[in-house]
């Protein structure tokens, strides 16, 4: 706070005691990943690996259980992002240029799931889900993972559609376009990339979830983190978490920034209330 | 209630146009999932656990589970470590995250983008991964110890499989999320009232108490509400970061649930969890709705 508009250029301590604080304990355990990711041979207490090399990937690529692991969690977040979608799009969309009873308690109630705590509500789904007999099965993954999403798929879509320009859409109309061809060629256009960014969001979202998956999907359903997981608790090797996490991480990451660009970091905040 | 949905009707219903009931079909399908898989399974918990069959069929009203849960230590061993993660890892947040907020509202240029870009990265990192990268760093024979051997300095005393490792790894995790809300906070306070001060001869401290404090508190409140209700039952950190004994309530939940086979004990922890945490729930989702409503 003492570097309220300075009058002439000074070095700006402060920042740099943060830059660097926040590179030794941010960057640095992501570099220590990195780094054993691509090393053959490390024995303590050397400050950096006897060897390098990617012996490691191929061995880690070899697993069956990581293929398993991999094809499992994509058709888990493939399916739960395309129903979510198809539920969610409609009823954004409804909530953006409809009117009808009840909508704003409505639109509200999808705030529900975030006034308890996470876990101890998926422990109540999970009782459910027990009698059901859906512990264990893919389909209750899916579903844990479905209401998971939820929120971000109404609200991110609701904000897009009510963005787009109506006088547009109005233009369109009064030289003879029918509904469909407007939301189509008018509708579609504007409110896509947002729209874009929100499937990603749910996607990568899906993908790393791990605590609905470990407690409804165990031991039958086996996603990526869940491996990972067992790789953290009881694997000698630790090359193959390091490999996992670069291999995953990299490609989240930058469909990450690529959405939040879009989506923009002020109603990143104010979509948690900020 | 009433004044949330009246301030977030007025934006919703000047973009609206058609008044058909067609729109409550097609929001059918999210809000019956919402009930089914939010509410429902809530009053579930509390309506199982309150309202018990007996050994004899006799259904009815029956505190049992409760009294267990208050009266067995290990239970309340694993709430005392869970309430002690969630206020260490409050105050940590906010001791962290409020300088870095300062500091990215009331400065310009590339350090603070750099700094800006490095306090949001910890939130693109799933919690598997930091969970990772803590060990690789922070347990026995990691890359700290290897620095401080190489210093001549003794180990440290690894932070792994103790109550500390959840309380760092969730710190790690938060920050991104409570320097954004705190930013965004920030954000509603006028330089002229800072510029104001300072002409009257306030030192920064006095600035930041009379003038920046009383306009964030909200925002601190929506911050530390948010954190409270992620880490209270925080699952994945405390379950491979922390100590088996005693565990955080997320494990124990878990382990209540799937290893000891007992859905009744399960929610009784869950309700017990709901109860601890309501209040911070109500204002986060007051907050949100009135945000929202006002945009």
């Amino acid at each position: 706070m003492t570097t309220l508009a300075p009058a002439h250029p000074r070095i700006d301590w402060s920042g740099m005691v943060l830059a660097l604080l926040l590179t030794l304990v941010i960057v640095g355990p992501l570099l220590v990943v990195a780094t054993w990711a691509f090393t053959e041979v490390w024995r303590y207490p050397n400050i950096i690996p006897q060897q390098f090399g990617f012996r490691f990937w191929g061995q880690t690529l070899g697993r069956p259980d990581v293929w398993n692991a991999l094809i499992l969690s994509l058709r888990l977040s493939t399916v739960v992002t395309l129903l979510s979608a198809l539920i969610c799009l409609p009823a954004a969309y409804a909530f953006a240029r409809m009117t009808f009873p009840g909508r704003d308690i409505l639109f509200f109630s999808f705030l529900a799931g975030h006034a308890f705590p996470k876990f101890g509500l998926l422990v109540a789904i999970a009782a459910i889900f027990l009698q059901l007999d859906l512990i264990g099965t893919f389909w209750g993954v899916v579903l844990i993972q479905l209401v998971g999403t939820l929120m971000f798929m109404i609200w991110i879509p609701v904000a897009a559609f009510q963005a787009v320009d109506r006088r547009m859409e109005e233009a369109a109309r009064d030289v003879g376009a029918g509904p469909l061809r407007v939301f189509w060629s008018i509708t579609l256009p504007q409110a896509g990339p947002t729209i874009a960014a929100a499937l990603l969001l749910s996607f990568v979202g899906t993908f790393y979830e791990t605590e609905g998956a470990w407690l409804i999907g165990a031991p039958g359903i086996r996603t990526m983190p869940i491996l990972m997981i067992s790789y953290i608790n009881n694997q000698m090797v630790i090359q193959y978490g390091a490999v996992l996490s670069v291999l995953l991480w990299v490609p989240s990451f930058i469909a990450l920034m690529f959405a939040r660009r879009i989506i923009g970091g002020g109603a990143f905040a104010r979509g948690f209330g900020g | 209630m009433s004044e949330i949905v009246e301030r977030a009707a007025l934006p919703l219903a000047q973009t609206a146009t058609s008044r058909r009931p067609i729109g409550l079909l097609l929001v059918a399908m999210p809000v019956l999932l919402v009930i089914w898989l939010v509410i429902w399974p809530a009053i579930n918990a509390i309506s199982r656990t309150v309202w018990r069959t007996d050994v004899n069929g006799n259904a009815g009203f029956d505190l049992s589970s409760y009294a267990f849960f208050f009266s067995d230590t290990y239970s309340l061993g694993n709430l005392a470590v869970t309430l002690w993660t969630t206020l260490v890892c409050a105050v940590l947040l906010l001791v962290i995250s409020l300088p870095i907020a300062l500091y990215l509202r009331f400065s310009r240029g590339r350090l603070p983008a750099y700094v800006q870009a490095l306090a949001i990265l910890p939130m693109f990192v799933p919690s598997i991964i930091l969970a990772f990268a803590f060990i690789r760093v922070l347990g026995p024979n990691g890359m700290l110890d290897i620095l401080l051997n190489a210093l001549g300095l003794p180990k440290i005393r690894t932070p792994y499989l103790t109550p500390w490792g959840p309380v760092i790894g969730l710190v790690w995790d938060n920050t991104p999320l409570t320097v954004l809300i705190l930013l965004s906070g920030l954000g509603g306070v006028a330089n002229q009232a800072i510029e104001a001060a300072r002409d009257v001869g306030a030192n920064a401290i006095r600035v930041f108490w009379h003038i920046i404090l009383p306009r964030i508190s909200n925002s601190i409140l929506v911050a530390l509400s948010f954190s409270v209700l992620g880490i209270f039952s925080s699952f994945t950190l405390p379950y491979l970061l922390g100590p088996a004994s005693p565990e955080m309530l997320g494990p124990f939940m878990q382990r209540t649930l799937r290893d000891v086979q007992d859905p009744i004990g399960a929610m009784t922890q869950a309700v017990v969890a709901f109860g601890f945490c309501i209040l911070f729930g109500l204002f986060y989702v007051r907050s949100v709705a009135r945000n929202r409503g006002n945009r």
